[in-house]
């Protein structure tokens, strides 16, 4: 019974393993980049990568959007504004992406 | 006499010192508020950012 229930929390476990990728170890191994548009952009498609740039951006937007909402302007200006502060808070050796769209190791 | 002349000398200085005239320029002042708003906000919004990416590190 014991044994079943282990088996089982261990399945349960295993969705979030499957996550542990987590993001400053994706811009680490130059993975995932930051945008000017304020979200994090594929630099190298791996199956994990792009889950979690997918899993980031969802939540970025949301809180873009609170933040957009509560002063009057736009998801795109606040996203914009976050991007650029993204970027200059981008250690070197990672990616960033140029406004021209090139990826660039910062 | 001395009591006066300390009174009138500084009063002297003063009228003699040349008037500094300000004339209101003949077009009206306006000043853009828009420009001052959107600065504000921007601020504002600069700030709720910085929260942003202490609050949800995970997510910068």
């Amino acid at each position: 019974m014991k044994k079943t229930l282990w088996t089982l929390a261990a399945a349960l476990m295993l969705p979030l393993a499957a996550f542990a990728l987590n993001l400053d170890d994706a811009k680490g191994q130059g993975l995932l980049g930051e945008q000017p548009d304020g979200f994090l952009g594929v630099v190298q498609a791996t199956p994990e990568a792009v889950a979690l740039a997918q899993d980031i951006n969802q939540k970025r937007r949301d809180a873009y959007l609170q933040i957009a909402r509560k002063n009057g302007i736009s998801l795109e200006q606040v996203a914009n504004l976050a991007g650029q502060k993204a970027i200059e808070r981008t250690p070197k050796g990672q990616y960033i992406k140029t406004p021209e769209g090139q990826w660039v190791r910062k | 006499m001395k009591r006066l002349a300390l009174v009138l000398g500084p009063l002297m200085l003063v009228a003699c010192s040349p008037r500094v005239a300000l004339e209101a320029p003949k077009e009206p002042i306006t000043i853009n508020l828009n420009v001052k708003i959107e600065h504000e906000i921007r601020v504002k919004v600069d700030k709720d950012l910085d929260a942003l990416f202490e609050k949800e590190s995970e997510l910068f």
